[in-house]
């Protein structure tokens, strides 16, 4: 190949003008598709998780949440070391998926067979 | 005694050291490079192995296994006899894979498999951070016609910036076949080479207050969406721009699979078992396509430089796109994630994440990057398909 310089076309220019834009269009219109398609989800979940939790008792009242990453009170540890407790905490609030500053821990303590235990 | 010594002749006239041209023999301690490369250096070795192999392979004097002699993918010489299909070389007939796009394609589907789009379904502005991060693709693409490349071969480098190797072998495989070998090279070296190439480009363009934002947890996204987005994604994409239906269909077939929790044996066969293989045959042809004829050219050195060119300029895209969202939304966004937006899974994500705890130990932004990553290889698709629809 003779390398030789030129100016490129006024259709590269569009060519790449307009492939950018069709890029970003394209791209722009997938991102209102999921935004428009995840509102309608979460309208049609908190629809079913509103009609399962008028079916169920009402629960006792929450309380005011604590800021993000805090645990409601004091816990006591009985035969459990402060890590261990953690991971349970965060156990339990990921399976449950109640935020921890919405969960309040009594104790947590060592049962005889070897096994943790604890209150909630 | 007489037969002996022709014999002996003809052996020595047929060896590969009597046949050997010197651009085989340059081509042979190029994939001895690359070899140590890819083995030592681990630079992409899944693919740089039998890449490398495969250049090996095809430049063996008289071997003939790129050979055509049925002239199936080459022009026959005047007068030449066409031959049977099976009688071409063994390569060439694997390569029959990646001329007609399945390989490419069936890379896809096990990309899709792979994927989680769960960052990107939890924060859709990470798309336009993947759409800017094309940006590359046609700088690169005018600075090719700029150096005399005619519109198809600088459509197969631009795509270089999109920082996909199946994309740009897709591409290149239907616009410029005979740059496939360089191409291949160049991106997925680069793909390596992201960790290098990116960071000093995002410190440049960047403000140490911006490389410092902390973004907030992304919301957990349900199953319903991330089954009903490779179906809506596929469709959209088709009927936007169809040239781009075969790699973003299997992509989102791919993701379909993975996510639809009822065909996890075919799931796991296409992120493993298929990809392994395709991945085995897709690289050894490639890499047989480097014919040191046309290989030990100028514009192999042009495609490299223009190569890493593209990349860079699809980084700086990414991080300026970055840069504007930090200034639309208040300083919410840490656009270090716009780098992340070359498609380079997930290399380019774990850069953004380095470099944003340099200047800031507690901040976390690998998942945030993953958006714009993954947006990125649906960026990439669609920049192909836009080419393709142009010059295919």
């Amino acid at each position: 190949m003779d390398i030789k310089f030129q100016i490129p076309a006024a259709d590269d220019f569009l060519t790449a003008a307009l492939g950018i834009t069709v890029v970003m269009a394209t791209l722009a219109l997938i991102a209102v598709f999921i935004l428009l398609i995840s509102k309608i989800i979460r309208i049609i979940e908190g629809k079913a998780k509103k009609a399962e939790a008028d079916t169920k008792p009402a629960p006792a009242p929450a309380g005011v949440p604590m800021p993000s990453g805090m645990n409601n009170g004091e816990v006591d540890l009985i035969g459990v070391d402060e890590k261990t407790a953690a991971v349970i905490m965060a156990i339990v609030s990921q399976q449950s998926e109640i935020p921890l500053n919405r969960l309040s821990f009594k104790s947590i303590k060592l049962i005889d067979d070897g096994k943790k235990g604890g209150e909630a | 005694m007489e037969m002996v010594k022709d014999a002996l002749l003809t052996l020595v006239r047929e060896s590969g050291f009597a046949l050997l041209t010197w651009q085989e023999g340059v081509m042979l301690l190029v994939s001895f490079l690359l070899l140590f490369l890819a083995i030592v250096k681990k630079f992409e070795p899944l693919l740089l192995v039998p890449i490398a192999f495969g250049i090996m392979l095809a430049n063996l004097p008289g071997a003939g296994l790129m050979d055509d002699p049925a002239g199936i993918m080459t022009e026959l010489a005047e007068g030449a006899t066409r031959a049977h299909w099976y009688e071409n070389g063994v390569l060439r007939l694997i390569y029959a894979g990646v001329k007609s796009s399945i390989f490419p394609c069936l890379i896809f589907l096990g990309i899709g498999a792979m994927t989680d789009f769960g960052p990107l379904l939890a924060n859709p502005i990470s798309l336009l951070l993947g759409a800017a991060a094309q940006l590359g693709v046609y700088v690169a693409f005018l600075l090719a016609r700029t150096f005399g490349f005619t519109v198809y071969e600088a459509a197969s480098i631009g795509i270089i910036g999109g920082a996909d190797g199946p994309t740009a072998i897709f591409l290149t495989g239907k616009l410029a076949p005979d740059l496939l070998a360089p191409i291949a090279v160049a991106a997925y070296s680069y793909m390596a080479l992201i960790p290098l190439i990116q960071p000093p480009i995002m410190k440049a363009l960047t403000t140490e207050k911006e490389r410092k934002v902390e973004m907030k947890q992304l919301r957990k996204v349900s199953k319903a969406e991330k089954i009903i987005f490779p179906v809506v994604v596929a469709v959209l994409c088709a009927f936007l721009i169809p040239s781009c239906a075969s790699l973003i269909g299997m992509l989102m077939f791919g993701n379909l699979l993975k996510e639809c929790g009822v065909t996890d044996r075919l799931s796991d066969v296409a992120q493993n078992a298929l990809t392994n293989i395709v991945t085995i045959m897709l690289g050894l042809t490639v890499g047989a396509t480097a014919n040191g004829a046309i290989f030990l050219q100028l514009k192999t050195i042009l495609i490299i430089v223009l190569g890493l060119t593209a990349f860079s300029f699809s980084t700086a895209g990414g991080v300026l796109l970055g840069k504007l969202l930090y200034l639309v939304t208040g300083g919410k966004i840490n656009p270090l994630i716009g780098a992340a937006g070359v498609s380079a899974v997930p290399m380019a994500a774990r850069v953004a994440q380095v470099e944003g705890r340099k200047y800031n130990p507690t901040n976390f932004l690998l998942m945030h990057a993953m958006g714009p990553n993954v947006a990125g290889v649906i960026g990439s698709a669609v920049a192909a398909g836009f080419l393709l629809s142009m010059f295919g």
